[in-house]
């Protein structure tokens, strides 16, 4: 608006001043003047183009200089007018270019900062993937670590098996070993009992007393087969006996006297009780008694030890005494 | 003799011409006006760069009558209009290309803080 009233003074002053001996046209000069002293005070644009205003300045000098020719002056101050609207858009133009290269600066910064961030979050991201794989790497450890224990004490309960499996095997050999010994034992017990009840059996076929000779014993009835003078093989038993206990004292004399009931002769039992007492010698001889320690007596039926009215005294009154005598 | 008289008597008859303008003078002048619709002084300075090419043809006109004072001025006039047009498209430009940086960096800052949130920068 102010350039275009200015312009349009000028131009008005040039075409009325053109090739004219016109007075002083000291307004449109002061129109001009003005125009450069209000850009000069801006500013925002007087320092932008020293250059371009230093040619506007030196214009409007040979303008104020020119005198006389009005048209030449005219001339001056339209080129003054110009060079000031030259320095005034080159001015602008360098303000713009100084606010474009802040927007650059500006952009620069964010594509900076953007990146800077980029990258953060990059890290940060690797830095989660460190994370999470190390988590699962420490998983996998920790797996790792089970499955070693689990085989550890699987390990061990093998050996435990193992142990238990051989103390088992080691008690049943020793319940073994124990069941054969108690089996032993038991045997050597039965073996032993059977001994036992077989002397007990035998003490029982022989009688033993004290008498005034010595002690007697006597060999019954059962021991020998029904009127003979041969002992039973089971009598051997029952004599082994009876030498144990004469070899007991082997300074002593031996007696033997054979005894029957009333059954019979006289004569006949008197025979059959020497026949049985010479038997029982022989046999005692036979068991390692010396013969020189034994005399041999057949009594007959005259010294019964119980009633021949009965079966069982008769039984009782068959017999052999074996006596040791007394000194 | 004669012939100085005549130049003499013709200066004085048109009044303040001294100097005939060369015709080099006329093709700098075009050419600065080719340079201004080059600079994009049609869109960006129109007015200056009508000034520059009316004054040119003033000029000349002014030669036809032997103003060549006045034909000299004109020509400088048309000359210093399509540099203050070439100038005004520069300006008209940086002006352009400042607003798309500023529309640029406003896309720049809203995309980044979609991207890193609100306190980016």
């Amino acid at each position: 608006m102010t350039r275009g009233a200015v312009l349009t003074a000028v131009l008005m002053a040039v075409t009325l001043a053109a090739c004219t001996s016109a007075p002083k046209k000291d307004l449109a000069l002061e129109q001009v003047r003005n125009q450069l002293e209000e850009l000069k005070s801006n500013s925002d644009l007087s320092g932008y183009a020293p250059l371009s205003l230093g040619e506007a300045e030196r214009a409007l000098r040979a303008a104020e200089a020119a005198t006389g020719n009005a048209t030449y002056r005219n001339h001056l101050l339209y080129m003054a007018d110009r060079r000031i609207q030259i320095a005034r858009t080159v001015a602008q133009r360098q303000q713009l270019e100084n606010e474009l290269q802040a927007l650059e600066d500006e952009r620069n910064r964010m594509l900076v900062r953007a990146s800077q961030l980029e990258a953060e979050n990059a890290r940060m991201e690797a830095e989660r993937a460190r994370l999470i794989s190390q988590a699962t790497a420490e998983d996998a450890e920790r797996a790792r670590q089970l499955a070693q224990e689990a085989r550890q004490r699987e390990a061990v309960s093998a050996r435990t098996a193992e142990q238990a499996r051989e103390e088992a095997e080691q008690a049943k050999a020793l319940a073994e070993t124990s069941a054969r010994a108690a089996d032993l034992a038991r045997q050597e017990a039965e073996l032993a009992s059977e001994q036992a009840q077989s002397l007990r059996r035998q003490l029982e076929n022989l009688q033993l007393r004290q008498t005034e000779s010595g002690v007697v014993v006597t060999l019954g009835d059962v021991l020998f087969e029904t009127a003979q003078a041969e002992l039973k093989e089971e009598a051997m038993a029952s004599l082994v006996e009876v030498v144990d206990l004469l070899q007991s004292e082997p300074d002593k004399k031996i007696r033997i006297e054979g005894h029957t009931d009333s059954v019979g002769s006289a004569e006949g039992n008197l025979q059959l009780s020497q026949r049985r007492a010479d038997s029982v010698l022989d046999t005692l001889v036979s068991l390692g008694v010396d013969r020189g320690r034994v005399t041999t007596a057949g009594m007959g039926e005259d010294f019964p030890i119980a009633s021949n009215d009965t079966e069982e005294g008769r039984s009782r009154n068959r017999r052999v005494d074996v006596i040791l005598l007394d000194d | 003799m004669r012939l100085l008289f005549l130049i003499a008597l013709t200066s004085l008859l048109t009044s303040c011409a001294s100097v005939k303008p060369q015709p080099e003078a006329f093709t700098s002048a075009e050419q600065a006006i080719a340079a201004a619709v080059r600079a994009g002084a049609e869109q960006h300075s129109p007015v200056e760069l009508r000034f520059a090419r009316e004054k040119l043809a003033e000029a000349r006109k002014g030669m036809e009558y032997k103003q060549f004072d006045k034909a000299l001025y004109l020509i400088e006039h048309s000359e210093i209009n399509s540099e203050l047009a070439i100038e005004k498209s520069r300006t008209a430009e940086v002006r352009a290309r400042l607003g798309e940086q500023a529309r640029e960096n406003e896309i720049l800052r809203e995309d980044f803080e979609r991207t890193f949130g609100e306190s980016f920068e």
